[in-house]
């Protein structure tokens, strides 16, 4: 059972729900920013073990020839099944590094800094810290032109069902931004569909 | 070589109803020597007739060697063969071979009770109900257990072990004050006697929460000062039967807390600890112990995750797939389920036993453990498939090359109902949007007709898993999918599952209608014109009152209408919804009703032409935007979001359309 500090549920953050927007790269110094559109969808949301994962899709990425489509598991920082610091893939700076981008993370970075933040109510908080990490690609093979051997960090706002997130892979253009809002899809209103594991 | 050693196998069988007691005892004595490890001898008696003669000469006979000789010859019978156990059983000698073990001379006693430890070593002994028939017989075990004869007391012993299938019989039993005999039997120095102990103390306590918590409380601790250290200690078997006892408390007693994450040393948490590395070495045990040990793995840790995960980090699937990976053709039926049992509890939760068990060999034997001969196995191996399937993950990948999709709706007709009712279980999963196998065989074969079919089942459980699958096919589906299922499932038939007797079948039929109606505009006409009569019906539940679960459910049937045409809002303004919305809005039980009828308002004002006005000023009327003013203060945040959401599309609406003034909006939220 979720303790106090869980994340309560989300309607906008639940499964089936589409989100569009665009990804960056800013070659800080180089003449022009680069840009392509993101489409991603949630296929299966587990709140008890704060792990979600879903559908990205990548359109006129200009590195690729055809739009790009990726599957990925995510980590929502609970302070149950994941804190804010990544276990595997990053460092406790690049973790910090990257929260404190989100201005929402201000008012709990000395807590993260001093002890992980494991006492912070979460279930309180105007924001759902999660982890991407894509896992494999669907629609294309591996020399596609793009790389999933980062992760993204990220930040969902309750109240208006937006998404901000930042990639992160040390061997790719540092701060490349994700930015997603929720859609209805072109429908006059929010529509949910459902499904549950037997 | 004597003329009577040539004796036909006919005449003896004669004599053994002969009226002269020498010649019946002669009988008996060729009869015995003949069959004695001789397989074809035991089942040429069986046919002529032998077994019941020489029940009767056990029933009416007094005299010590008629006794003895015919209590050895009927567990030479019941020996290694199971037709001579059903001849013996079917003869009705039981009552009389537990009757020897009164009998004042210790050799018809011992010749007895070697005769009914024969018998009850077997699957096919008999099943408490019959047993316990015959008058007085649970006293009669009682008293032998307590016998100083330590040959007796194991023997009844071994008898009660297999008298415990059900709560009355266990209930008796312990009544009786078995469980102290019991008790002082494990004490006892000779291996094979607390084994027997064990087995029936494990038989006694098995999912029975009354009988676990006796042993678990019995005076004296024998439960830590025994049973625990035997986990560790002694034959296979005993460690086995060991195991089962701290499994059979764990799971009836939360307050022994085997699932506490932590623990000081000794305490229940390295108790499971032990007992689930024991059982994991037991699977390499031979005989009986390793056959059985994944069965009490399995039971075990069935509802811990926690336990669960000390499980897998103890190599549990490792080992177990090994066995599998070894050939399954060497392993007995029973064997095989086991594992397969094992392994379903062990990534029934989670992600991270499944990616054990994909990465292991077992994939393969599983699938063919689909299609095995034995019914036992299939349903196994299909809720393998099912925990396997409970994974998007493995949904787009591992379970798509394993083609198992075709096997399962084999199942769907499959003889035995329980497996019927696993392989629909596990079909929810499979037919699941992104899961490739949803087209490959659900639509291009005949799995939706199956599916709808089912749908109509007597079963329960089967009517609740079709109209599951079925509402996890629809989810995310289009247009040409919904058309194609609704012509196999039929409106009328989704309006009576929706008001099916089973309030989980009404929940899982509105959930399909929820699926049905998301989408586009003319998948949501197709579903509410009124023909269908199925708006009627969701919007009944809505106004009778129905369980919370189904109410939340038609509300989100509402919320999807609500986001189609203007025409289709209006539909939803038609229906009882916003007169009684203001019910679920202060429903404080459930913060998952509120925000669903939250979402209801969200949509039905959420369009910025059309009749919006008109909408707001009738759900105004009714008091709704007053009630979302309070859900300003929500306890549940997402409540309070979508309030916020819905108070503002409330005023928007309502500005001249020229010059939104934001300092009003916000005076009139606050």
């Amino acid at each position: 059972m979720p303790s106090r500090t869980s994340p309560p549920s989300c309607t906008l953050l639940s499964v089936g729900q589409a989100f569009v927007g665009t990804q960056n790269v800013d070659h800080s110094g180089a003449m022009k920013e680069e840009r392509w559109t993101v489409h991603v969808r949630i296929q299966g949301c587990d709140l008890r073990h704060g792990t979600l994962c879903g559908s990205m899709e990548a359109l006129n990425v200009p590195a690729a020839e055809s739009s790009v489509v990726t599957f990925w598991e995510g980590e929502i920082i609970d302070n149950i099944n994941h804190t804010f610091f990544t276990e595997d893939w990053a460092n406790p700076d690049t973790d910090l590094k990257h929260w404190s981008r989100f201005p929402s993370f201000a008012p709990l970075r000395e807590a993260v800094n001093r002890d992980g933040g494991k006492g912070i109510d979460l279930a309180r908080h105007s924001h759902v810290y999660m982890r991407w990490k894509e896992k494999f690609f669907v629609n294309v093979g591996p020399d596609c032109g793009l790389t999933i051997a980062g992760f993204y960090y990220l930040c969902f706002s309750r109240v208006d069902g937006t998404i901000r997130g930042f990639y992160y892979d040390p061997n790719s253009s540092p701060y490349q931004q994700l930015e997603l809002r929720a859609t209805t899809e072109g429908r006059n209103g929010h529509s949910f569909g459902c499904y549950e594991f037997r | 070589m004597p003329a009577s050693a040539r004796s036909r196998p006919e005449d003896i069988v004669e004599n053994l109803s002969s009226g002269d007691t020498s010649a019946r005892l002669k009988a008996l004595r060729d009869v015995k020597n003949q069959i004695i490890g001789n397989r074809s001898k035991k089942l040429c008696y069986i046919k002529l007739g032998a077994v019941p003669r020489v029940a009767e000469i056990l029933a009416s006979d007094t005299e010590t060697n008629l006794l003895v000789q015919s209590a050895a010859a009927v567990g030479s019978f019941a020996c290694g063969i199971d037709s001579g156990v059903r001849a013996v059983l079917d003869s009705g000698c039981l009552p009389h071979l537990l009757n020897t073990l009164s009998n004042g001379d210790e050799r018809v006693v011992e010749a007895g009770a070697r005769s009914l430890r024969m018998i009850f070593q077997t699957q096919l002994a008999p099943q408490g109900a019959t047993f316990f028939r015959s008058g007085g017989a649970l006293e009669n075990i009682l008293r032998l257990l307590a016998s100083a004869n330590d040959d007796i007391s194991e023997v009844a012993a071994s008898v009660l072990a297999r008298c415990c299938d059900f709560p009355e019989q266990r209930a008796a039993i312990a009544q009786a004050g078995a469980l102290q005999g019991l008790l002082h039997l494990l004490t006892h120095p000779n291996p094979r006697k607390v084994e027997t102990a064990l087995d029936a103390i494990a038989s006694l306590t098995r999912n029975d929460e009354q009988q676990s918590r006796a042993l678990l409380n019995a005076p004296g601790n024998p439960f830590l000062t025994v049973i625990i250290p035997t986990v560790k200690e002694r034959s296979g078997k005993s460690r086995l039967l060991a195991c089962a006892c701290v499994a059979n408390i764990s799971r009836t007693c939360p307050e022994y807390g085997t699932e506490r994450t932590t623990g000081p040393p000794g305490s229940a948490r390295d108790v499971a600890a032990a007992v689930i590395s024991a059982l994991v070495k037991l699977v390499d045990c031979p005989g009986e112990a390793g056959e059985e040990a994944p069965s009490v793995l399995a039971h075990f840790i069935a509802d811990s995750e926690d336990l669960q995960k000390l499980a897998c980090d103890a190599d549990a699937i490792g080992k177990l797939s090994g066995k599998l990976a070894a050939g399954s053709g060497v392993l007995t039926p029973r064997h095989r389920e086991n594992i397969f049992h094992a392994l379903a509890a062990l990534c029934s939760t989670r992600e991270e036993g499944r990616r054990q068990l994909v990465e292991s060999r077992a994939l393969l034997p599983v699938i063919s453990g689909l299609e095995d001969a034995a019914p036992g196995v299939r349903a196994a191996a299909c809720a393998c498939t099912k925990s396997l399937s409970r994974s998007v993950k493995n949904l787009r990948t591992s379970l798509v090359d394993a083609s198992i999709a075709e096997p399962l709706f084999k199942l769907l007709g499959d003889p035995d109902p329980s497996v019927q009712a696993t392989a629909s279980a596990t079909l929810c999963n499979i037919v699941l949007d992104f899961s490739p196998l949803r087209s490959q065989v659900v639509l291009d074969g005949g799995g939706v007709a199956q599916l709808a079919s089912l749908a109509h089942s007597m079963d329960a459980t089967l009517r609740l898993n079709a109209v599951w699958a079925l509402k996890n096919l629809l989810f995310m589906a289009d247009s040409a999918t919904k058309a194609r299922v609704m012509r196999e499932v039929g409106y009328p038939t989704l309006a009576a599952l929706a008001q099916d007797p089973e309030d989980g079948v009404q929940e899982q039929a509105l959930m399909l209608v929820r699926n049905l109606v998301h989408g586009k505009p003319e998948d949501i006409e197709a579903a509410v014109r009124p023909e269908t009569g199925l708006l009627e019906v969701v919007d009944r539940k809505l106004a009778s009152g129905a369980r919370p679960e189904v109410c939340v459910q038609a509300l989100y049937v509402m919320v999807n209408v609500a986001t189609g045409t203007e025409e289709h809002k209006e539909r939803v303004m038609a229906t009882c919804t916003p007169s009684v919305l203001g019910r679920f809005l202060a429903d404080e039980s459930n913060p998952q009703i509120r925000v669903a009828a939250v979402w209801v308002l969200i949509n039905l004002t959420y369009s910025k032409g059309g009749n919006v006005r008109s909408r707001i000023e009738r759900l105004r009327r009714l008091g709704l935007d007053a009630q979302l003013h309070k859900l300003l203060s929500d306890p549940c945040s997402d409540v309070q979001d979508r309030a916020k959401t819905a108070l503002e599309q409330f005023h928007e609406a309502l500005q001249p359309l020229p010059q939104p003034s934001v300092q009003m909006v916000s005076a009139h939220i606050c």
